[in-house]
């Protein structure tokens, strides 16, 4: 799996990225030709912040899928993982300790997932879905339904912060893509990843730990989770009970926008950082030229099956060529 | 090779489709452009508001963007809309707000990229605002919690100041739905025969009142009013209510004056509603951001009538 970054960008352009990477360039251009205001430097860094978002839950989403599972509960667990550490900070823990609390809610969550599936059996669509439901209720338990709000500075500067222009939430969007990538790539973890998702019997003959490597995609994905909650907190200076609805959609989107098949075993982080941005550079675009918002679900939804469509037809197209 | 070639064909008419969907909105040329942002567009309210906005923007030559998040509760998405409208350098920026606290950030952004801000509808949070040293031109909406007591005396007159009433709640936190609570609640107190014996929240919603209302009735039999915070909550209620065969029994208010609404108390189904006018406040706010475009100071209140609708 370790490859350079030449045969990487090769194997990027040759590959399935080819038609995300393509379509998120071709939409870019086309917004920039359609309106001024979107080829700026605060546009830009304005996307890539609101990109940050779902970006970091469809991390842990693209490890789940390529095992060949589903996650629903991501969206609960924003909200459950920000209350967490919202009502920490008001009790006066320290920062870190509120955020580790808010990373274990996540970490927790995830790994009870991730047992349920392999110990329990249970299709990890139903043991999510139940998750879904019992870390919304529990978010709302904790805070009586209401936001909670006013947090230590330190907290909001997490989010408003920036390097060299750039705004923090996408540097470390894009620190924990490069770690993802290594994982995937470069690492035991990585591998048996896209080995469980491409055959689940076939590894665990050739004496993979499946249910261990399995649980543990559902930690990321909780901890994930968990990050994004943070984030999201600093920046709206408020932690919501009802945050995160529909998350978990915008997250699978991204992830198979991306080229990742909910089949399991085929797709890539990198894959799924473009499927993000093209869903922010979307909504951005389609604010920014006024379009009706109604008319806005309609073409992302279009977008959606067009990207899936056009990847699957390049596939289809490079096996024909390679055989 | 084919395969770039289709791929490319493809991609090339989808961005065909784009350009030619923007041009519509990219002709905007001369005509100042304003922003509405709402808190959704599947609520007939906010399409009333809407409504209003476009008749004052078409008289005045004022370019319009409404623009709102799919989910009522989605404050993140409201705060990228309004992020992404400051990028399309709107000169005014109007506001409904989807969450008192957590939209302060947006205005501050706005404050930062000097385009006004007015709210409509729904207030924000001074003491948050103030915090983050942020500032609203002007609020334009109705006093909730006078709507909220017209309800309140209007449900202790028609139970005689006897009788046990349901609350369906807003969503908890926002400031429009916790002052018309606030108001039912201080004129009910005014009758001490009348108690609430259930307050629970349908978070704004149809489906989830009729729900909520139906779980209550099962607690509850016997209540003889409900007041719901929204006329969406209220439709959905006395679908509950007639399902279980209770409609002659209790007295539903709701809130809003929706058409629905409306027609709900002419066909008796429903016995009250608060009139607020977001056709009105749509106008009002166009007419501000002309007003604040022209350079002229406007008030920093501009209240919009609000009243009590019944079966005549």
């Amino acid at each position: 799996m370790a490859e350079g970054p030449g045969a990487l960008l090769g194997r990027m352009v040759a590959g399935r990225q080819a038609g995300t990477v393509a379509g998120l360039l071709v939409l870019c251009v086309a917004l920039w030709i359609a309106t001024p205001y979107f080829a700026t430097a605060a546009n830009l860094a304005n996307v890539a912040e609101q990109s940050a978002i779902v970006g970091v839950i469809a991390i842990g989403m693209t490890f789940v899928i390529l095992t060949g599972g589903i996650d629903l509960s991501v969206g609960s667990l924003v909200a459950l993982a920000g209350v967490a550490m919202a009502s920490a900070l008001q009790r006066g823990w320290p920062l870190p300790m509120a955020i580790g609390l808010g990373l274990l809610a996540g970490a927790v969550a995830g790994l009870a997932n991730g047992l349920l599936i392999t110990v329990g059996k249970l299709p990890p669509f139903i043991a999510t879905l139940g998750m879904m439901s019992v870390a919304r209720g529990g978010a709302l338990m904790l805070t009586d339904g209401r936001p909670i709000s006013g947090f230590p500075a330190s907290l909001r500067l997490l989010a408003t912060s920036n390097v060299g222009g750039v705004p923090a939430p996408v540097v470390y969007m894009l620190a924990l893509y490069i770690v993802a990538h290594v994982v995937l790539t470069r690492t035991v973890l990585g591998r048996y990843v896209y080995a469980i998702g491409g055959n689940e019997e076939a590894s665990a003959l050739s004496g993979i730990d499946v249910r261990f490597f399995k649980t543990i995609v559902y930690v990321i994905s909780g901890v994930s989770a968990s990050i994004c909650a943070i984030l999201l907190v600093a920046r709206l200076n408020s932690a919501q009970p009802i945050a995160g609805m529909g998350y978990e959609l915008d997250a699978i989107a991204a992830a198979v926008i991306g080229g990742t098949s909910l089949l399991g075993g085929t797709g890539t982080v990198v894959g799924t950082l473009v499927g993000a941005l093209i869903l922010s550079v979307l909504r951005n675009g389609l604010n920014l030229l006024g379009v009706s918002s109604y008319l806005q679900q309609v073409a992302i939804g279009v977008v959606i099956v067009a990207a899936v469509l056009v990847d699957m037809a390049l596939h289809r197209k490079l096996q024909q060529a390679l055989r | 090779m084919r395969v770039p070639l289709s791929c490319r064909r493809l991609l090339t008419a989808f961005a065909l489709g784009l350009a030619l969907a923007c041009n519509r909105g990219a002709d905007s040329g001369s005509k100042p452009a304003v922003a509405l942002v709402l808190k959704t567009l599947n609520n007939q309210f906010f399409i009333d508001m809407e409504a209003g906005a476009r008749a004052a923007a078409d008289s005045l030559g004022i370019d319009l963007i409404v623009q709102a998040p799919e989910r009522e509760i989605d404050v993140e998405k409201q705060m990228q809309i309004v992020e992404n409208l400051l990028q399309r350098q709107v000169k005014v920026l109007l506001l409904v707000p989807s969450g008192s606290k957590e939209i302060v950030p947006a205005v501050i952004k706005a404050n930062g990229a000097h385009i006004p801000v007015v709210t409509v509808d729904a207030r924000i949070d001074t003491m948050a605002l103030r915090a983050a040293g942020g500032v609203v031109v002007t609020f334009i909406g109705s006093d909730n919690e006078d709507g909220g007591r017209l309800a309140g005396a209007f449900v202790a007159e028609r139970l005689s100041g006897k009788g046990t009433v349901a609350v369906l709640e807003g969503i908890p936190g926002h400031e429009n739905g916790d002052a018309r609570l606030r108001g039912f609640r201080s004129a009910l107190g005014k009758s001490p025969g009348v108690t609430i014996v259930a307050s629970q929240t349908a978070n704004w919603e149809r489906d989830q009142a009729f729900n909520v209302a139906q779980n209550i009735l099962q607690a509850h039999p016997s209540i003889t009013a409900l007041f719901a915070c929204n006329d969406v909550m209220a439709l959905g209620a006395i679908e509950a209510i007639a399902a279980a065969g209770k409609s002659a029994q209790i007295t539903v208010v709701g809130f809003d004056a929706q058409d629905d609404a409306r027609k709900a108390i002419a066909d008796r189904r429903m016995a009250a509603t608060i009139a607020q006018n977001p056709r009105e406040m749509g106008r009002l706010a166009v007419v501000t951001a002309a007003r604040i475009l022209k350079g002229e100071t406007v008030p920093a209140e501009q209240p919009v009538a609000i009243s009590l609708v019944k079966y005549e």
